[in-house]
C-alpha cells in the first residue's frame, strides 16, 4: 500500500484539487456584478469601490445627533477626562427648551489623537463614535483640528478627503 | 489521411516557408505575453485574489483613460477576467527599454550568445511541430508568389521529427550553463549548474515516457505519430494504460525540463538570487524569460499531439469511439490542438500556485527513484502490449 502511496501522487492530488476549487470559486465571482457577499476574493479595489472594514474599525471622532437632530452630548466630561492624548476640549453651555447642558464647543486635535476608543467606551450616552473614516490626511496642521459645525472640517460630517472612497456604483 | 505532395517552384517553397515561420513566430510572441498575463491572473484567482486589474497610476495621466475602461470592464461577468490585459503591453515595453548592462568582469562574448542559443533552441523546435496535419487553408489567389497555394499547419514534414525536437531541445541547456559560466558570479554558477544535473537527469525520464508513443505508432514523424496516436487505427485498446502513464510522467519531466515550479532550483530565489540570470537585465534577461514559455508551450503542444489526442477530441486513442462521420466532433480541427494546449498550459500555472519547490536530493530522487524505473516498466507494458496482442 505504501508503495503505492509512493507511486500515485495523492498528495499532490489533494491540493490540486484545494487550490482548483478556490480558483473556480474567484474565477466565477471575480466582477461586481454580484452582491458584496457574493465575492470571494479578499483584495479590495480600493479607490473605486469603497473598503470593507471590520465594524470594530477604529476610524475618526464623531459627534452624534438624536432623531430631532438635537447633539446627543450633555457635556459630561468622561471622555474629555479619560482622554490619554488630551485631544478633546468641551466648554459647556446651555440652549432654550433643553434640560441637558449644551457642548458650545467640543474641539478635536486629530493630530494627537490615538484612537484608543477610550472615549466612546467612557460614554454613558452613546454619543460619540468612531466612525470608519482612515483617509485623515491633510495639508495643513489647521485640517486636524476639528470643532462644531461651521468649520471646514467638523465633528458630524466625515472627512472631505476620503470623497474617492465613496463608491461610484 | 495522406497529404500528396504539392508540385512548387523553389521560390515558392522558400516564400511558403518564411510565412509559415513568421505566422508560428507571430504566434508564440502572441502567446507568451498572453501566457505571463495569464499567470498573474491564475496564481491571484488561486490564491483569492484579482490579479492584475489596472496598470500603475490612477484615473489621471497617460493611462487614466484606459484605466477608466479597465474599471468599467469590472462591472462585466466575463470582461472583469481579461482586464489588466494592457499591462503585458508594458511589461514587454518596461524590458525592451531598461539598460542592458553586461558586469565588468563577465566574458562578453559568451555572455551575449548565451540567451541566443536558449532562445533559438526554443523557437528551432517549432519548427518540427504539427499544429494541425494537413491543409489549414488556402491563400487567397491574388496572394504574391505563393497565391492559390495550400497553408499547411506544419513549417516541416521531418521523418524523425521528434527526434529533432528533442536533440534541439537539449541544447537549451547550454544557454543556460553558458550564461551561468559567462556571468563570472557566484549565485549563477551554482544556478547553472543545478540547472544542467537537473536538465541532464529528467532527459532520461522523458525520452523513454517519449518513446511509449513511438513504439506503438511505430514511427518517428510528429505529424504520422500525432494522427496514428488519436485517431487509434491499429492501436490495441490496452495500449490506453502505457499512454496515461507515460502522460503523467513526461508532463512531471516537462515541468523539470522548462524549470518551473515545483523543480525550479535554477532559479530559486530563496538561495540564489534569481539562480543564472542573476547578472542579466534588459532584452537579454527578456530572452531567457522567452525561451523560458516557449519551452513551456513545446512541452504542452508535445503532450497535447502524443497523449492527449491531439487534433482529435478525445485523447488516447479514445477517438476510435466517435465514427469520423460525427460532423464537428468526429472531424481533425485546430481548435481541439489549441484548447488542449491551453489547458496544459493552465495545468503548469495551476501546480506553480499549488506545489513547493523540491529539495535538491529530493530532486534527484523523484528522477532517478521513481520515474526512471517507472518509465521502465511502462515501456516495457508498451512493448508487450505493441508485440503481443
Amino acid at each position: 500500500m505504501s508503495f503505492l502511496r509512493t507511486l500515485i501522487p495523492f498528495d499532490i492530488a489533494g491540493g490540486m484539487k484545494l487550490t482548483g476549487r478556490y480558483f473556480g470559486k474567484v474565477f466565477f465571482s471575480a466582477n461586481r456584478k454580484k452582491v458584496r457577499t457574493e465575492i470571494k476574493h479578499f483584495t479590495q479595489e480600493y479607490p473605486e469601490v469603497a473598503v470593507r472594514l471590520q465594524p470594530r474599525f477604529r476610524g475618526r471622532l464623531t459627534l452624534l445627533k438624536d432623531e430631532q437632530g438635537e447633539i446627543k452630548c450633555v457635556c459630561c466630561l468622561a471622555c474629555e477626562k479619560i482622554c490619554p492624548t488630551q485631544v478633546i476640549t468641551i466648554e459647556k453651555g446651555k440652549k432654550e427648551g433643553r434640560k441637558m447642558p449644551f457642548p458650545v464647543r467640543y474641539d478635536f486635535e486629530m493630530e494627537r489623537c490615538i484612537f484608543c476608543e477610550f472615549c466612546v467606551e467612557s460614554c454613558g450616552f452613546d454619543s460619540i463614535i468612531l466612525n470608519h473614516q482612515f483617509e485623515l490626511a491633510g495639508y495643513n496642521r489647521e485640517d486636524f483640528s476639528l470643532g462644531m459645525e461651521g468649520m471646514a472640517q467638523n465633528m458630524f460630517e466625515p472627512s472631505p478627503v476620503g470623497r474617492h472612497s465613496v463608491a461610484e456604483d | 489521411m495522406p497529404i500528396q505532395a504539392i508540385p512548387m517552384t523553389l521560390t515558392q517553397t522558400l516564400v511558403m516557408g518564411l510565412l509559415q515561420i513568421v505566422v508560428v513566430l507571430i504566434a508564440v510572441f502572441i502567446m507568451v505575453p498572453l501566457l505571463t498575463f495569464a499567470e498573474r491572473k491564475v496564481i491571484g484567482y488561486i490564491q483569492v485574489r484579482l490579479g492584475a486589474t489596472r496598470l500603475a497610476g490612477g484615473h489621471v495621466g497617460i493611462t487614466g483613460p484606459m484605466n477608466r475602461i479597465m474599471w468599467s470592464m469590472g462591472k462585466v461577468p466575463m470582461l472583469s477576467i481579461v482586464r489588466g490585459l494592457p499591462i503585458f503591453i508594458a511589461d514587454a515595453l518596461k524590458l525592451i527599454t531598461k539598460e542592458d548592462i553586461i558586469p565588468a568582469k563577465a566574458d562578453r562574448g559568451v555572455f551575449t550568445l548565451a540567451p541566443i542559443i536558449s532562445v533559438m533552441a526554443a523557437f528551432g523546435v517549432f519548427a518540427a511541430v504539427a499544429y494541425y496535419p494537413g491543409v489549414m487553408f488556402y491563400l487567397p489567389k491574388g496572394f504574391p508568389i505563393v497565391g492559390g497555394l495550400p497553408f499547411q499547419g506544419f513549417i516541416t514534414d521531418v521523418n524523425v521529427g521528434l527526434l529533432f525536437i528533442l536533440g534541439l531541445a537539449s541544447v537549451g541547456v547550454y544557454g543556460i550553463v553558458l550564461g551561468a559560466w559567462a556571468s563570472n558570479s557566484k549565485y549563477p554558477l551554482l544556478g547553472g549548474l543545478r540547472s544542467a544535473a537537473q536538465i541532464v537527469s529528467y532527459e532520461v525520464p522523458l525520452t523513454l515516457s517519449l518513446l511509449v508513443p513511438v513504439l506503438l505508432a511505430g514511427s518517428l514523424n510528429f505529424k504520422e505519430m500525432s494522427i496514428l496516436l488519436a485517431t487509434g487505427k491499429g492501436l490495441h485498446p490496452l495500449a490506453i494504460i502505457p499512454l496515461f502513464i507515460g502522460f503523467f510522467v513526461y508532463l512531471t519531466c516537462g515541468f523539470a525540463e522548462t524549470n518551473r515550479v515545483p523543480f525550479d532550483l535554477p532559479e530559486a530565489e530563496t538561495e540564489l538570487v534569481a539562480g543564472f540570470h542573476t547578472e542579466y537585465s534588459g532584452m537579454k534577461f527578456g530572452f531567457f524569460y522567452l525561451a523560458e514559455y516557449a519551452n513551456m508551450i513545446v512541452v504542452s503542444a508535445l503532450a497535447t499531439a502524443f497523449f492527449l489526442g491531439g487534433h482529435y477530441l478525445l485523447p488516447f486513442g479514445l477517438q476510435r469511439f466517435i465514427p469520423e462521420t460525427v460532423p464537428f466532433l468526429g472531424q481533425p480541427s485546430f481548435i481541439f490542438f489549441l484548447g488542449k494546449v491551453c489547458f496544459i498550459l493552465f495545468v503548469f500555472l495551476w501546480v506553480r500556485a499549488t506545489l513547493p519547490r523540491y529539495r535538491y536530493d529530493q530532486l534527484m530522487d523523484v528522477a532517478w527513484k521513481y520515474l526512471l524505473p517507472l518509465t521502465l516498466v511502462n515501456l516495457f507494458i508498451a512493448a508487450l502490449i505493441r508485440f503481443a496482442f
